[in-house]
């Protein structure tokens, strides 16, 4: 909410500087977004009247104004706007005035013609950032006055108020927080309640949301503009003036609070009832739209229908307009519930709902509603009615409680003296009712329904006794470690494995967009209600979209090698069940520059993810081909007989990539990375080992596995280890003849409790090679 | 008058300090050393000796076969080191090294382990709780019921089932709370969510480290400890941290946290980066209600509870301009903080 800081001051004295002030409200609690300094208290600037306007003999776009500026004479004035017309008053630069910008007038010759200064826009005295024509005055402004005396200077804050704190949304309200915060004494507010008396003409059909309304008539108004004081501060708070009547109701809700309305009563047929809306009952609202009601809505209504929203919005058929005479000022309490319910229902947030919404100061409804009929009377020459109409009763005022000083001590830290803890209660309008050294009991002032407990009071006594005054400790405590620590802990484990392998972690979005619905790895996902844009509409099911539009955004950057992965959460639709899951992909070069020492440019493939998963250390991982229709190539990933995920290169069509793409996706079930045991040592050999090499030539077909089945036999005792260190076909490859491949392994022999003889070793060797050459019939090269 | 084995040692000596080769060196040992070479024969010449000098020529000769073997060797492993050496004289040490192809952590996560790193060592276990969450914990338990004016429903993502994607990590105080009585130390690192138009500043999806605290007395001047703690930890011992009254439904008193440090390109500039405050005794007594106990009596136990913008605070820390590159994921972005 804004402030004018010339309003703050009518009712408490001021810091000289601003942002001290801001300062002061920020460490209460009370931020301030912005300092803006307002007003054109440019010197040689006046109100001035224009009497003629005539086209510029010389240019089409100009006129020649002759002005009357309160010397006695005229002037003549060359001006380029369209938006007045003779006798409108507006701000004149006399020769010498200084503007905004720094623009210095003097007298000149416009296209032939004698101008004796300008005709200035808002934007030329800095009062708007943009203006179109001239700047067109109140017409009661006094010719010849000082531009000064309609745009006085003015610092206007603009300030977070809290949910919590609707007694400071307004002057009075921020003025009574100021004073109990510099313990300076607050100028009370004139205003007396005004007479009432209970009348058919108001009735109340719904207490449960309208505890409490007020209305007053009066009658035979002048509804004309508002005089410049009071649409200058309309105007520096950023409130567009529109009538004297409208606008005396918006000055009052911001000096005070407490929103009114005001009808045209002679639109009003017969008395006002505040009910709830009929389903499907319509009113066309003061925005100009018409609105259709649930049923829930709180109403202002008349015989005949509905005038007003209550505590939202007034009706547009029983707007106060210049041809109204009567009008009927209503004051009321609506319940915040009731209005919140209906301002959200209808998605119309109003000033005066924010307010009701937050809780108004039931103690100011009456108040507000005398203090608008006395300048209605004032500044529209009407005559409110003798006594005020009211239905319902007000809310009482909060109860008081209890605080207990120790209780105060043990929360903040450290001691805090009783005597400053009243005091700061005090400031702040509470009143002490009684009490000993260790409590005290509190009357809560009426416009404070934020304070409900001690607690309440303990903030409040923070807030003024300043956080600096409390020292930090440093307390801490043991804490086993949980399931959470050690699933982090597993997978920062993972994270690290990745990136050594040179895989960049990614951290993609679990909102998916409308384009990947119903795609390959999104079968079906969890949508949103209420999604915003077109970009985040569901929960992902699978995280290999997010890596899919990683890729692509990569390739399009000009990336080489590309080696992502993610670990994250995904949602199993229908429920949105969540699961975390690990994410690889791979495409393009090995290495993502060349390098002196390796010529050849190696793509990554298969081996490389293959590689990848059995890095991840998580057990024993099986892969099987399964078919699938995204892949060109698809594996089963499982571990200990269950499925964990899937593997493989994805069709050509999946991706936008120039080459292959390798991607896997696994789930990371809580067993998996909590489960992992201590490793254990085992005893080093102590006898040398031996190794020996073969080589063999096998159809294309036959696999790495079987061989390597074959090699280690049933019970092959002295073999240690196995490794394929060489394989080629194709093309490439001599003698080996079309369909065929060579392999070389390399076998290592080992006894635990003694050195191999040559004899051993020939022994065992010899058997491979014979089972190779039987059982699988391939050709064993020497 | 010198020995004559003492004249054999000085050339001897001489001969080995500047020999060029190791064949050279060979030549020397066995002309002095071998079997028949000059310092062994005086072996032989020792037994015609008189019994008198004997020892005296017997030490003499220990000492300079001794030398003369030491000046060998010594001279045999600088020519070998300096032949050595020679052979690698031309190698281009400006060559570049064998790369070794390394991803990158993203940014969040390196934040976000950093922070939990400060917190562990303060003691803090983690948890955690789902992301798609029910309107209890997110709001009503935390104090803010149907018509409180801070609940924001047009900002929340709702499912069709009417749970909701949350909106701020604390839905995790709640959990943890349910699932365990007091005393709870916890930090809660995960996503959230608004509904929020996305610009430079707001993504549809943040992250956020929640932490909670209650145990018996638990106080402002702890809170205000420990977080102090944590921001020098993070952003160095130069940071000033200054704690600002403020409100949440479900911290009372409630404060927000500004830092300003040197050492930040923020410089002089102060930036929030926490909402915190003591835990409402509001929402202690919905807890007992889900509970059906009285384990989180609020006259017995208190606590303080933070939330991080961890977003924020990777930006502030990496410089980075523009919240939409976390999610961009370009790894020219990301290879910027490979390790």
């Amino acid at each position: 909410m804004k402030f004018s800081l010339n309003w703050l001051r009518e009712f408490v004295e001021l810091p000289n500087d601003a942002g001290q002030l801001a300062e002061l409200l920020t460490f209460a609690g009370v931020e301030t977004e912005q300092i803006e300094q307002r007003g054109a208290d440019f010197e040689n600037v006046v109100v001035a009247q224009i009497k003629s306007s005539e086209q510029h003999p010389n240019a089409d776009r100009l006129s020649v104004c002759i002005v009357e500026d309160g010397s006695g004479e005229t002037r003549q004035i060359v001006c380029g706007a369209k938006n007045y017309k003779v006798d409108d008053k507006v701000p004149l630069a006399r020769p010498g005035a200084v503007l905004a910008d720094n623009l210095k007038i003097k007298a000149s010759k416009l296209r032939g013609v004698e101008s004796q200064g300008m005709l200035c826009s808002a934007k030329e005295l800095g009062l708007a950032e943009d203006a179109a024509g001239l700047l067109i005055l109140s017409p009661e402004a006094r010719i010849g006055a000082p531009i000064g005396e309609l745009f006085p200077n003015d610092t206007i804050l603009d300030v977070e108020i809290t949910p919590n704190r609707s007694d400071l949304l307004s002057h009075y309200g921020l003025a009574r927080e100021i004073a109990a915060l510099t313990r300076k004494p607050l100028r009370g507010l004139q205003m007396a309640e005004p007479a009432t008396g209970a009348g058919a003409s108001v009735q109340i059909s719904a207490p449960n949301e309208c505890p409490f309304y007020s209305a007053r008539r009066i009658e035979n108004v002048t509804v004309d503009s508002s005089p410049a004081w009071l649409r200058a501060k309309l105007e520096a708070v950023g409130i567009r003036p529109i009538n004297v009547v409208v606008d005396i109701a918006n000055f009052v809700m911001l000096e005070i609070g407490q929103p009114l309305h005001v009808f045209d009563g002679d639109k009003l047929r017969g008395g006002i009832n505040v009910r709830l809306a009929l389903p499907n009952e319509r009113m066309l609202a003061l925005d100009g739209r018409s609105y259709k009601f649930r049923g829930d809505e709180l109403l202002v209504a008349d015989l005949e229908g509905a005038v007003g929203i209550a505590g939202v919005m007034g009706g547009e058929e029983s707007g106060v307009t210049p041809a109204t005479r009567n009008v009927l000022l209503e004051s009321a309490y609506f319940l915040p519930r009731s209005v919140r319910r209906t301002a959200r229902n209808l998605n119309l947030p109003s000033d005066a709902s924010y307010r009701f919404e937050r809780g108004v100061d039931p103690a100011m409804v009456l108040r507000a509603s005398q203090h608008a009929a006395q300048l209605i009377a004032e500044l529209a020459g009407g005559t409110p009615a003798r006594e005020t109409i009211v239905a319902g009763t007000l809310p009482a005022p909060p109860p008081g409680f209890s605080l207990r000083y120790a209780r105060c001590d043990e929360l903040v830290g450290t001691r805090v003296e009783p005597a400053e803890a009243d005091r700061i209660l005090e400031g702040f309008g509470l009143q002490k009712l009684g009490g000993t050294n260790e409590q005290s009991t509190w009357r809560i002032p009426s416009y404070r329904t934020d304070l409900r407990r001690e607690v309440d009071l303990i903030e409040e006594i923070v807030r003024v006794f300043g956080i600096n005054r409390i020292p930090s400790a440093d307390r801490s405590r043991f804490t086993p470690v949980s399931t959470a620590d050690r699933r982090y802990d597993f997978e920062m484990e993972l994270r690290n494995k990745l990136v050594a392998r040179g895989f960049s972690e990614v951290r993609t979005s679990v909102l998916i967009g409308r384009d990947s619905l119903g795609k390959e790895f999104v079968p079906t996902a969890v949508e949103l209600r209420n999604p915003l844009s077109e970009d985040h509409v569901a929960l992902r099911p699978s995280l290999l979209p997010g890596l899919l539009a990683v890729l692509e955004r990569n390739v399009r950057a000009g990336a080489k090698s590309i080696r992502l992965f993610e670990i994250g959460r995904v949602f199993l639709p229908p429920t949105g069940e969540e699961t975390r899951g690990l994410a690889l992909l791979l495409c393009g070069e090995a290495m993502s520059r060349p390098h002196w020492r390796d010529r050849n440019v190696r793509r990554l493939d298969l081996y490389d993810l293959k590689g990848a998963l059995a890095a991840l250390g998580l057990g024993d991982v099986a892969l099987r081909r399964v078919e699938s229709a995204q892949f060109s190539l698809g594996i089963e990933v499982s571990l200990n007989e269950k499925r964990l995920g899937i593997a493989g290169q994805l069709l050509s069509m999946q991706s936008r990539a120039n080459g292959p793409v390798f991607v896997a996706e696994m789930d990371l079930p809580n067993e998996i990375g909590i489960s992992q045991g201590t490793p254990k040592f085992h005893e080093l050999q102590r006898f040398p080992s031996v190794s020996r090499d073969i080589a063999l030539i096998a159809p294309e077909e036959l696999s790495h596995a079987e061989i390597l089945a074959v090699i280690k036999g049933a019970r092959e005792a002295l073999l240690a280890a196995v490794e394929l260190f060489d394989l080629f076909s194709g093309e490439g490859a001599e003698n080996i003849g079309a369909g065929r491949k060579s392999l070389a392994y390399s076998l290592t022999y080992q006894d635990k409790n003694r050195t191999l003889t040559s004899e051993d070793v020939s022994a065992a060797h010899a058997r491979v090679r014979e089972r190779l050459k039987s059982e699988l019939g391939v050709e064993l090269r020497e | 008058m010198t020995h004559p084995l003492e004249e054999l040692r000085e050339v001897a000596l001489a001969e080995i300090a500047v020999a060029p080769d190791e064949e050279t060196i060979e030549a020397a040992r066995v002309r002095y050393l071998g079997r028949t070479g000059s310092i062994s024969a005086w072996g032989e010449r020792m037994k015609s000796l008189p019994k008198e000098e004997k020892p005296i020529v017997g030490k003499l000769l220990n000492e300079v076969r001794g030398a003369v073997t030491l000046a060998i060797e010594e001279r045999g492993a600088k020519l070998r080191a300096a032949q050595e050496a020679s052979a690698l004289a031309d190698l281009d040490i400006s060559l570049p090294g064998t790369p070794n192809e390394i991803g990158a952590l993203h940014p969040l996560t390196q934040m976000l382990d950093r922070a939990i790193a400060i917190f562990r060592r303060m003691g803090f276990a983690l948890a955690e709780g789902p992301d798609v969450e029910d309107e209890w914990h997110c709001f009503d338990a935390l104090n803010t019921p149907p018509d409180h004016p801070a609940r924001a429903e047009q900002d929340t993502f709702y499912l069709p089932d009417g749970h909701l994607l949350r909106t701020h990590t604390s839905t995790v105080q709640i959990r943890t709370m349910e699932s365990a009585p007091p005393p709870i130390r916890v930090i809660a690192p995960g996503a959230a969510f608004r509904r929020d138009e996305v610009d430079a500043t707001h993504s549809a999806q943040f992250h956020q480290i929640e932490g909670l605290y209650v145990d018996e007395r638990v106080s402002v001047a702890d809170l205000k400890g420990t977080l102090e703690f944590f921001f020098h930890e993070l952003f160095g011992p130069g940071t000033e941290v200054r704690f600002r009254p403020h409100y949440f439904p479900f911290t009372e008193p409630s404060f927000e946290i500004d830092v300003k440090s040197k050492a930040l390109k923020s410089g002089e500039k102060w930036i929030e980066v926490c909402g915190c405050g003591m835990v409402h005794p509001a929402v202690f007594e919905e807890v007992n209600r889900a509970r059906r106990d009285a384990a989180y009596d609020p006259e017995k136990w208190t606590g303080y509870a933070f939330g991080l913008g961890m977003d924020r605070l990777a930006m502030i820390l990496f410089d980075i301009s523009d919240i939409r590159l976390f999610a961009q994921n370009d790894l020219r972005f990301l290879k910027q903080f490979a390790a």
